[in-house]
């Protein structure tokens, strides 16, 4: 089964705008927490957890314990978006006479725990595990604690009755976002170690720093640390954990507090804080302007793609690009799905396969086999029927939906029906077939075009832009509305993919917060622009958006 | 009186717990290394797989139980009243009392406890419990006990493990002596006139309601009909019976091995205030701490405080000249 890596990526933004909803509405509430789980909880609950929002009390569920219980709109949104109820009750989060408390309540049916009083969960969890061993019942406990409330003994005490009862049956995340109350959990408390100056950024620069594991090893642990926002790494983590006998599992996550969000993200002071309604619309927006770095490794050495998917591992890459070509649909040939079956053991990263074949209908399967995350097809060589056969082959395997079209070739009328469903279009910006080539300008203009299309559809997915995206075009191919970019020579091709990528980030960064100033304009003129911008109050950002306000002319 | 028969509560409880055991497979029990003392690890003998010791760790024997209890496990956690509602009072309000499935009332939790109040004797102040009554009976859900003997024990084991909800009860760490029959019925809610009387009330939970009744014979001596309550349902409490005796006999005399504020005597004196008010006199700790006594002394520390049947009858005979 495929990583379904779009439909959780769709499902955690919904989450996260409906988490925006409900704070806003309710003039209270965590948002911070809330994002620094969310796609942890998107795996669990787009993938995962056993549940039926018609039958919450199904006593074969799995069970979601939120021990961090001041993240209920996370947990919430997640659920509404999930059909346990409508996501406009969202509008009634901390209101008189609501079923969505303040606090995660037995009240609302499917929340499991009732949080609140933090340090607790763990030990409830256990509980539940132990129950569930007694009945010899098949479900998974998964616990979601926070690092803020690991300071508490409790959670300690919780840990040993686990490693003593063997509860295999139940997983904890740390969402580990170095941030609690008051300020940096490693200035309070520390689980790391001290943190001496006010930069955050240093407890990630040094991975000698993180001793967190090395508790919870020592408490008899099962322990995997990962990046908690990637969706491939918490994917691979419980798949790991769901495997491992004899022991609790704990997922140590590296997370950011109010990830998504730049003036939220790191920042203490968005622990307990909604966020205000003139800028609701300018967060959506940037919600909606999530964007994915997808290194192209044909443009590096074809003779060994192994140590290129390598160079993409430690470049951070989002996903990798696979270009496969079979010398007919486009004059060269590349490899096959054999090179990708090879390939897949050496990362969890998505595998971005983009068959530049003939009859790609035939071989779909073959792509799938050989761990292929997203696949997309091409409009030239597909129609409506073989296209619907790829669709829904892809669908029930849990694969991401593409399709592409070649420069000279428009989104045929046939594929509309398509649209909503597609999770990726690719918007070729050079002639397929070769690696080296300049972006087509043109395609400016063709982007312009389908967005109307793709909105009047109901479009969800991304488009990513292929071919001849480079630092000096890729800030106006964003603003365009690509949200995924492939990068070959300009990123394989460079000595430091780590620096490669982080350039085309900090690029795309900079459109983004102009686009996001200009909403601010539009909305709200100066005023609301120097709010926005007021906002951003950790690191450098206040500066450098300061100055593309200035660029615009808004100061 | 006749000479005491003295049996042991805790003997009783496990003994109650492996008959439940047999009868209901989703009956657990939980303990925090006091489980020999408590005598519960008989049951884990009986049902290794369905006992559990948490080790010192009362906050993680109490949210563990609420883990247990959603699961649909009727769970009896247990350990010393010193350990148990002063400590992890955050975790039986928020993990047990707290939480309501629809339709319920709390988590099906049964906390059962044992060397409440000043009879613990040795151990001394810090081990001897005189808050637990006031701290349970404030938390809504909770329906809080003090059995007087081993037939209560006994019997109201098995009412809380067919009564939905969380349950508090406290035990005496000394033998008690017997003071009700096998035939005497138990209800929640509702307390036992163990002897009938027209001149004034002694109402009584735990180890006092056989001072009570020892004073009861003492001041029929006297010419003064005194009318002996067992109070062990604390909450809730009977309103009717207390309402009953404030009419019928026009003051009455608490007593508790517990503070005077928040107890048992504070609950009376809420109840009959409101429905007839009559003189109240409460016999407990007078809001100071106990102190280590050997077994033989423990007479002369609940003396100290005041918990005796010469005691009662001195309060007795002064309350009456107060009646309204």
């Amino acid at each position: 089964m495929g990583l379904n890596y779009y439909q959780i990526k769709k499902n955690v933004l919904r989450a996260r705008k409906l988490v925006i909803r409900g704070t806003n509405t309710a003039g209270s509430g965590h948002p911070g927490g809330s994002f620094s789980m969310a796609e942890i909880l998107g795996c669990l609950f787009n993938k995962y957890l056993k549940f039926d929002p018609k039958n919450p009390q199904w006593e074969d569920r799995d069970r979601l314990v939120l021990s961090k219980g001041h993240a209920a709109p996370g947990l919430f949104s997640n659920m509404a978006v999930a059909g346990y109820f409508p996501e406009s009750e969202l509008d009634t989060l901390r209101k008189f006479g609501s079923k969505l408390q303040g606090h995660p309540d037995l009240k609302c049916p499917g929340v499991e725990f009732c949080g609140g009083s933090l340090g607790t969960g763990l030990s409830y969890s256990v509980g539940i595990a132990l129950a569930g061993k007694i009945d010899s019942k098949d479900y998974h406990v998964y616990t979601i604690m926070g690092d803020g409330e690991s300071d508490e003994g409790q959670v300690w005490e919780a840990a040993m009755t686990a490693a003593k009862y063997k509860v295999d049956n139940l997983t904890a995340f740390l969402d580990r976002n170095f941030i609690q109350q008051d300020s940096y959990t490693e200035k309070i408390m520390p689980l790391d170690k001290k943190l001496e100056s006010d930069n955050l950024s240093e407890m990630w620069k040094d991975a000698s720093r993180w001793k967190t594991g090395d508790k919870w090893r020592a408490f008899g642990w099962n322990v995997i640390e990962i990046d908690g926002h990637r969706v491939e790494q918490i994917d691979s983590a419980i798949a790991k954990a769901n495997a491992t006998k004899g022991v609790p599992t704990i997922i140590i996550s590296r997370t950011i507090k109010g990830k998504s969000v730049e003036h939220m993200e790191d920042n203490p002071a968005w622990h307990g804080k909604a966020p205000d309604t003139d800028v609701v619309p300018i967060i959506n927006m940037e919600l909606d302007s999530q964007f994915m770095i997808a290194p192209s490794i044909i443009a590096g050495d074809m003779t060994n793609l192994e140590n290129e998917v390598k160079r993409c591992v430690s470049g951070r890459a989002d996903y990798i690009h696979l270009d496969v070509m079979d010398g007919q649909f486009v004059p060269n040939k590349t490899f096959d799905h054999t090179k990708i079956k090879e390939l897949r053991p050496l990362t969890v990263i998505p595998f971005d396969s983009h068959l530049m074949i003939n009859d790609p209908v035939k071989h779909v399967r073959d792509y799938i086999d050989a761990g292929s995350d997203i696949i997309t097809v091409h409009a030239e060589v597909t129609d409506a029927s073989s296209f619907g056969e790829i669709h829904d082959i892809l669908k029930q395997n849990q694969v991401g939906v593409g399709f592409a079209i070649n420069p000279d070739t428009e989104l045929p009328e046939w594929f509309y029906n398509f649209i909503p469903s597609l999770d990726q279009l690719i918007v070729m910006s050079v002639v397929p077939g070769k690696s080296g080539q300049k972006y087509i300008e043109e395609t400016h203009d063709k982007m312009a075009r389908l967005n109307v299309i793709l909105k009047e559809h109901n479009f969800s997915g991304y488009i990513e832009a292929d071919g001849g995206v480079n630092l000096e075009n890729i800030g106006s191919v964003f603003a365009d509305g690509a949200r995924a970019f492939v990068g070959g020579g300009a990123i394989i091709g460079q000595q430091d993919v780590r620096d490669a990528i982080r350039d085309f980030r900090n690029e795309v960064l900079k459109s983004r917060r102009g686009l996001l100033l200009d909403k601010a304009n539009e909305l709200g003129g100066t005023e609301l622009v120097k709010k926005w911008i007021g906002l951003h109050v950790v690191g450098e950002k206040k500066e450098e958006i300061k100055k593309i306000a200035q660029e615009r002319g808004y100061l | 009186m006749n000479e005491p028969v003295m049996t042991d509560m805790r003997s009783e409880y496990s003994n109650a717990l492996i008959k439940l055991g047999k009868e209901n497979p989703n009956v657990v029990v939980l303990g925090a290394d006091t489980t020999d003392s408590l005598k519960t690890s008989e049951f884990g003998k009986e049902f290794p797989d369905r006992f559990f010791n948490v080790g010192i760790a009362e906050a993680n024997l109490v949210t563990t139980s609420a883990g247990l209890a959603v699961s649909g496990k009727i769970p009896f956690a247990s350990t010393y009243a010193i350990f148990l509602p002063g400590r992890a009072v955050d975790q039986i309000r928020n993990n047990v009392a707290y939480p309501s499935p629809p339709g319920k009332k709390g988590l099906n939790v049964k906390f059962v406890v044992s060397h409440g109040g000043l009879s613990v004797g040795p151990d001394g102040g810090s081990h001897q419990q005189i808050e637990d009554i006031a701290i349970m009976r404030v938390i809504p859900n909770f329906r809080v006990f003090i059995p007087a003997d081993t037939i209560a024990v006994s019997k109201l084991t098995s009412l809380m493990a067919t009564e939905y909800g969380p349950f508090y009860m406290r035990m005496a760490r000394s033998k008690t002596p017997l003071v009700h029959t096998d035939s005497q019925n138990f209800e929640t809610g509702k307390g036992i006139t163990l002897r009938d009387g027209s001149d004034c009330t002694i109402a009584a939970c735990g180890i006092t309601v056989r001072m009570a009744l020892e004073a009861a014979e003492t001041l029929q001596q006297d010419g003064i009909s005194c009318r002996v309550l067992d109070m062990f349902s604390i909450k809730p409490i009977d309103n009717e019976i207390l309402e009953k005796a404030a009419r019928e006999t026009g003051c009455i005399v608490t007593a508790e091995e517990h503070n005077i504020i928040g107890g048992m005597g504070s609950a009376v004196a809420e109840s009959v205030s409101e429905s007839y008010p009559v003189p109240i006199k409460r016999i407990g700790a007078q809001d100071m701490f106990g102190e280590s006594a050997r077994d033989e002394e423990i007479p002369l520390l609940l003396e100290k405080h005041g918990i005796t049947s010469f005691n009662m009858v001195k309060q007795v005979k002064e309350i009456r000249s107060k009646k309204l």
